[in-house]
C-alpha cells in the first residue's frame, strides 16, 4: 500500500470515485483503532474481524453518500457500530465481559497519570451494568434497540438502568 | 480535549491490551475520534497480520461479482445466501423465463376477455385454465438437468442432497408460476370460482412431474404429464357440452388423489433422484 497524504475527507471522496487505493489508505488510518474499540464490545475477535471487513466494504459502496464534515472516524465508527450489532441480531454470543472495578484505583490514576474530573469519578462509582448502558446509549450514540441487542439485555431494561444512571449521575454531581 | 492533549503511551498499551478500566477506556475512545496522532500510536499496536487478513477478505468482497436481480430480491426477502444463489441460477426463474410466462398467460387471459360474451368464451376461458395448470409442470422441467442448468455439474457435486435442491427449486418455481397465474387470472372475464379451477391441477401436475422423474429424466416426466394433462382436458372438454368439464368438481377430486399418490411417491423415492438428476 502506498501511503497517501491527503485527508480523510479528501480520501472518501476518491473512494466515490472508485479509487482502490484511497481505501487501502483509509483501512490502513482506521482499521486499527475500529477493531481495538469493537473488541471491547464483543469479546470474540471472528466476529470483530467480520464486523470490520463489512465495515469497509461499506464504505466502499457508501463513501459517495458521506457528507463532509471532517468527522469521518465517528462516521466509520457509527457504521462498524452498527454492523457488530446486526451480526449479534444474527448470532447472539456473550458480549465482552464489563469490568468489575467499579472505582478507578488511586493506583490506576497516577500509573497512567490521568486525572478525571467529577464526572469521570461519578462515571466511575456507577457499577458496571450501568455503566454499560451508559457508554452504548451516550459514549456510543446508539438507539435504546440497538443498546439492547448489543448488550443482550430487553429494551426495557435498558431504559430503567439509563433512568437510574442517570439519577446517581445527577446526585453525584449534585 | 484541546488537540494539544495526547493520551500517554501507557494508556494505549493498556487500552491494545484491553487492560484499561471502562471509565478510562471510554474517555480515551472519545478522544481517538479526533485525534489523528493519537490514532497512529495506537495503530502501532494493533495486530497487524489479522488485519492484513481482513484488508485480503475486503478485497475480494469488493471484486465479488454483484449478484442478479433475482438473487437480490431473494436476499431482501430474507433467502439465505447459498439457497438465493442456487434458485437464481434456476433457468426457470430467470426474468426472460418469467417474462414469457407471464406474456403466454397474459395473452391467454386477455384473449378470454375479449371472447367473452360470444360462442368462443368457453375455449378461450379453457385454454387458459390449461395454460396456467401446465405452466409449473414446464417451469419445473426447465429447471433441471443437464443442458438446461448451467449449475448441473456443480449441483451434482454439491454437498446439498439433490432431492433437496430439487424441492427447494421446484417450490420457488410453483410459487413464482402460481404468483403470475393468480395475476393474469384477474384479467379473465369471470370473477367467481372459475378463475381458481386452475390451481389443484396445478399443484397435482407439478407433484406427478415430481414423482415420476424418480424413474425418468425430469424434461421426460414433464412431457408425459403436460402433454397427458392437455390431450385428456381437450379430450373431455370436446366430449362433453361443458368447454370446462376437465376442471369439475369430479376432476377436482381426481386430482387430489394425484397429490397424494405423488406426496407418497416422493416420500418413497425421493432417494432416487441422488447423483443422478437424470439418468
Amino acid at each position: 500500500m502506498t501511503i497517501r497524504a491527503d485527508g480523510d475527507d479528501e480520501l472518501i471522496a476518491a473512494v466515490a470515485t472508485g479509487d482502490r487505493e484511497a481505501l487501502a489508505e483509509l483501512y490502513r488510518r482506521h482499521a486499527p483503532w475500529l477493531v481495538l474499540r469493537l473488541l471491547r464490545r464483543c469479546a470474540d475477535p471472528g466476529t470483530v474481524e467480520e464486523v470490520v471487513q463489512d465495515t469497509f466494504v461499506a464504505v466502499w459502496k457508501g463513501a459517495g453518500r458521506y457528507r463532509a464534515t471532517g468527522e469521518v472516524p465517528a462516521w466509520i465508527w457509527g457504521i462498524g457500530i452498527r454492523r457488530l450489532i446486526s451480526r449479534l441480531r444474527q448470532r447472539p454470543m456473550p458480549i465482552a465481559a464489563a469490568q468489575d472495578e467499579a472505582m478507578v484505583s488511586a493506583e490506576d490514576e497516577v500509573l497512567i497519570g490521568v486525572e478525571h474530573g467529577d464526572l469521570g469519578a461519578a462515571l466511575g462509582r456507577l457499577s458496571p451494568e450501568l455503566r454499560a448502558v451508559v457508554q452504548a446509549t451516550v459514549l456510543d450514540g446508539l438507539t435504546t434497540k440497538e443498546a439492547a441487542t448489543l448488550l443482550g439485555i430487553p429494551q426495557g431494561t435498558v431504559k430503567t438502568r439509563a433512568a437510574r444512571a442517570r439519577r446517581e449521575l445527577r446526585e453525584a454531581l449534585a | 480535549m484541546s488537540a494539544t492533549w495526547h493520551a500517554a503511551p501507557e494508556v494505549l498499551d493498556r487500552y491494545a491490551a484491553e487492560d484499561l478500566n471502562d471509565v478510562h477506556a471510554s474517555s480515551l475512545e472519545a478522544h481517538l475520534l479526533r485525534c489523528a496522532h493519537c490514532r497512529s500510536s495506537l495503530s502501532a499496536r494493533a495486530q497487524s497480520p489479522r488485519l492484513e487478513a481482513v484488508w485480503t477478505g475486503i478485497e475480494d468482497a469488493l471484486d465479488a461479482p454483484r449478484p442478479g436481480v433475482v438473487e437480490r430480491l431473494l436476499l431482501r426477502v430474507g433467502v439465505r445466501g447459498h439457497v438465493a444463489r442456487l434458485l437464481a441460477a434456476t433457468p426457470s426463474l430467470r426474468l426472460s423465463w418469467i417474462l414469457a410466462e407471464a406474456i403466454a398467460l397474459g395473452t391467454a387471459a386477455i384473449a378470454a376477455q375479449g371472447a367473452a360474451g360470444t360462442n368462443r368464451a368457453g375455449a378461450s376461458l379453457f385454454l387458459f385454465l390449461m395454460l396456467a395448470a401446465v405452466a409449473p409442470v414446464a417451469g419445473v422441467a426447465a429447471a433441471f438437468g443437464p443442458g438446461v442448468d448451467p449449475t448441473y455439474e456443480i449441483g451434482i457435486a454439491a454437498p446439498m442432497r439433490s432431492d433437496r435442491l430439487l424441492f427447494i427449486r421446484a417450490t420457488a418455481v410453483l410459487c413464482a408460476s402460481l404468483v403470475i397465474a393468480g395475476v393474469a387470472a384477474v384479467a379473465l372475464p369471470r370473477s367467481d370460482w372459475t378463475v381458481t379451477v386452475w390451481l389443484v391441477p396445478a399443484f397435482g401436475l407439478t407433484l406427478a412431474t415430481l414423482a415420476l422423474a424418480t424413474w425418468v429424466r425430469p424434461i421426460a416426466a414433464a412431457v408425459v404429464v403436460g402433454l397427458g394433462w392437455v390431450l385428456l382436458a381437450a379430450a373431455a372438454s370436446i366430449a362433453s357440452t361443458d368447454p370446462l368439464a376437465a376442471f369439475h368438481a369430479g376432476s377436482q377430486l381426481l386430482f387430489l388423489g394425484l397429490i397424494a399418490g405423488s406426496v407418497v411417491v416422493l416420500a418413497r423415492r425421493h432417494a432416487a433422484y441422488e447423483g443422478r438428476i437424470p439418468t
